[in-house]
């Protein structure tokens, strides 16, 4: 039996993944538990893992690529090691045998399709291409049976082939990035010379095109979470607090600290919003913007209040370049956010999530620091976030 | 406005600015047509030119070409596309050719309307359209009508030409609500681009349209932005709309409802690689009935169709397979 590697369901909201980069290659033997590949979601960037032994026999998804979850990424040919020699004799009668009678379903199922494309015969003989590629490569003086024996190009070959051929031909490399990176059309130049990237950029200023960058899926996910955030009711509270600082320990450990137990004394700091219902947790789980090179993350610390000083400190500065997962990015109840370490008095931030709230601290200045909290009111009353503010006061002096 | 509306008004406009127009057909009278279509015209413009005939198709389309070679703009209506096999020797041997026999002396300006398709549940021998073989006939000019607009101007247009016009509509159609657009300089042999696009094109007519329509919300969020073309008019074909589109997407699907062995895909098909063979950059795909008789059984007749998940499935398979 073959073992199909699927693109997996990270979180609740992913409909698609991105194939970041593979760790191995078709052929490549794999044991339980190797990484196969690096798949980024809408949260995060997680490895996938192989569950069984065996052989790559074919990988369906490349890097770059955003797929649906649950589509087959890769299959996995289970194998003993010493079966290994002979793996590509019996790749013939394996495609034979992966032949499976197409059920007519409702749903449209992509991993039927994929499937049955895997046991697709292909045209695979010499100089294959479609029409349009042949009239495009003659135009061109570009020998396709050439470059498919040279194994440039696929068989049969496609417009898209030899265009990439092409902008090869009369292009620096330099200036083909910037034909992609601008998604230029190539018949815009005049193809007699080598067109390095000067020439290109000039094109590109005259007719004043815009770069075009993808959002990652984070980025759009970010999106998501601010727009959300401007529809919730929200108040603030403008406050000064006195912190004293201690040796070796991060000023936002002090926050968390002070933060996490003012929440143990008010449930609602602890409670989300969810279809008319109230669900009250008990643990004092805070989301920390986290200033990443990947990016800035709204990462999640669990059960700070049981935590001591020196642990959360030490959380702070994982997480900073951890790998992060799931787990690492969700469950929160409030958040918050430091920006005093660039300079900034005061700011207001927007609430994370389905957090009840957020503090927004700034720098600070003669052991006083200005904090602002955004809270949902939906939640939490002016009362209450006064009550809360309070705590928070009185424990940020203990702590 | 409804599509039997469209219908209803085109045939009710013709009739009032023409005195020459009549209609004839089963229970196209009294009963106001099998459909509707012909709705309040018994009684507003009598019995002589709204006339009840006999169950005998030969006789209503014989009956019609002598009205029309005596100076009449008749509008025949067959209750059902299969049923025209009845009288395919007066409209191919007769309504074809006449023109062509007399040295142009005799012109037939007859209209056929007739209903087909696959419907609910009609089973085989009340599910075809005969498309593909009204479009093989020298003579006869085939238009589909898919839509309230279409409907509406292009059965006006088929009433005063001077040649004999088989006006296909699709049973399903005629109570579906539709959009009306009024269209100036409109041009019965144009087809439409319903959708533009660049990725590939679909070529398609009739109640297909709004199975394509379906399938490309999926196609889009696949990544696909396809352009999409609904003929109206099968014979003369609008190739170059077709060719145009072709040769701006390099890749081509036909999706027809009818039967794919010799079906209207294949001479579509044929048409654009002598057209844009060097254009072409993937082999053309169709989609099409299975190539068996329409089942009555309600899901095997889903099965013998294309429906807008099947035809996602196989544009998704056929662009793999491809590698394109």
């Amino acid at each position: 039996m073959e073992y199909k590697v699927i693109m997996p369901i990270l979180s609740d909201t992913m409909d698609k993944g991105k194939i970041v980069k593979w760790y191995v290659k078709e052929g490549d033997f794999v044991k339980k538990g190797d990484k196969l590949c690096e798949v980024e979601s809408d949260k995060a960037i997680m490895d996938i893992e192989s569950f069984e032994e065996g052989v790559v026999k074919k990988i369906l998804a490349s890097a770059g690529d955003e797929v649906p979850v649950k589509s087959i990424i890769a299959i996995i040919e289970p194998v003993k090691s010493e079966k290994l020699k002979v793996k590509n004799e019996k790749k013939d009668n394996q495609s034979k045998e992966n032949k499976k009678i197409q059920k007519e379903k409702k749903e449209i199922n992509i991993d039927d399709i994929i499937n049955s494309i895997v046991s697709q015969p292909q045209y695979t003989e010499k100089g294959s291409a479609s029409p349009a590629a042949k009239k495009k490569a003659a135009e061109y003086e570009i020998d396709i049976e050439e470059l498919q024996n040279k194994g440039e190009i696929p068989k049969p070959a496609h417009l898209k082939d030899i265009d990439k051929v092409i902008i090869k031909k009369y292009f620096t490399p330099k200036a083909a990035k910037l034909i992609k990176e601008y998604s230029l059309d190539i018949n815009e130049f005049k193809l007699n010379h080598k067109i390095r990237s000067d020439e290109v950029l000039s094109y590109i200023k005259q007719n004043s095109i815009p770069k075009i960058t993808k959002l990652t899926p984070n980025q759009i996910a970010v999106i998501k979470n601010v727009e959300n955030s401007i529809k919730k009711p929200t108040f603030f509270i403008f406050e000064e607090i006195n912190i004293a600082k201690k040796e070796g320990i991060k000023l936002t450990a002090l926050i968390i600290k002070a933060l996490s137990l003012a929440m143990q004394k008010n449930p609602l700091t602890r409670s989300v919003l969810k279809e008319n219902k109230l669900l009250t947790y008990p643990a004092s789980n805070i989301s920390v913007a986290v200033n990443r090179d990947d990016g800035l993350y709204m990462c999640v610390i669990k059960n700070a209040e049981d935590k001591t000083l020196e642990e959360i400190n030490e959380w702070l500065k994982e997480i900073k370049t951890k790998r992060l997962t799931i787990e690492d990015l969700s469950g929160s109840t409030f958040g918050i956010s430091n920006l005093g370490m660039f300079g900034i008095e005061r700011f207001t931030a927007l609430i994370n999530d389905k957090d009840a709230g957020i503090g927004a601290f700034g720098k600070m200045n003669e052991g006083e620091i200005k904090v602002t909290f955004t809270i949902d009111h939906r939640i939490l009353n002016g009362v209450e976030a006064a009550k809360f503010v309070n705590y928070f006061k009185k424990e940020i002096q203990n702590v | 406005m409804l599509y039997r509306e469209a219908l209803n008004k085109a045939i009710d406009e013709s009739m009032a600015a023409d005195e020459s127009v009549v209609i004839l057909g089963e229970d196209v009278g009294r009963y106001g047509g099998s459909y509707r279509v012909s709705e309040g015209l018994f009684s507003k413009y009598g019995e002589k030119r709204v006339i009840d005939t006999p169950i005998a198709e030969l006789s209503i389309v014989g009956n019609a070409i002598g009205m029309a070679i005596a100076g009449l703009r008749p509008i025949a209506e067959i209750m059902t596309a299969n049923f025209s096999l009845l009288a395919m020797d007066q409209i191919i041997n007769h309504a074809a050719k006449f023109r062509y026999m007399s040295g142009g002396k005799m012109t037939i300006p007859l209209t056929i309307r007739m209903p087909g398709g696959v419907s609910r549940q009609l089973a085989a021998q009340h599910s075809e359209n005969y498309e593909t073989l009204y479009s093989s006939v020298p003579g006869l000019i085939v238009l589909t009508a898919s839509n309230a607009t279409y409907a509406y101007y292009g059965l006006k247009e088929a009433v005063f030409l001077n040649d004999p016009v088989v006006f296909l509509e699709h049973e399903l159609l005629y109570p579906m609500d539709m959009e009306f657009k009024e269209i100036k300089n409109f041009d019965p042999f144009k087809a439409e681009i319903v959708k533009e696009g660049k990725d590939l094109t679909i070529i398609t007519y009739l109640k297909m349209r709004y199975d394509v329509l379906e399938a490309e919300k999926e196609l889009k969020k696949a990544g696909i932005d396809a352009e999409i073309i609904d003929l109206n008019s099968l014979r003369p074909l609008d190739i170059e709309t077709i060719a145009n589109s072709v040769k701006k997407t390099k890749k081509c699907v036909i999706v027809e409802e009818d039967h794919k062995t010799g079906g209207m895909g294949a001479e579509i098909a044929a048409q654009i690689q002598e057209h844009c063979f060097y254009n072409l950059d993937a082999p053309i795909l169709r989609i099409a009935g299975e190539d068996v008789p329409i089942p009555y059984n309600r899901k095997l007749e889903l099965l013998s169709i294309p429906t807008p998940d099947k035809i996602v499935k196989k544009i998704l398979e056929w662009k793999a397979k491809n590698g394109i």
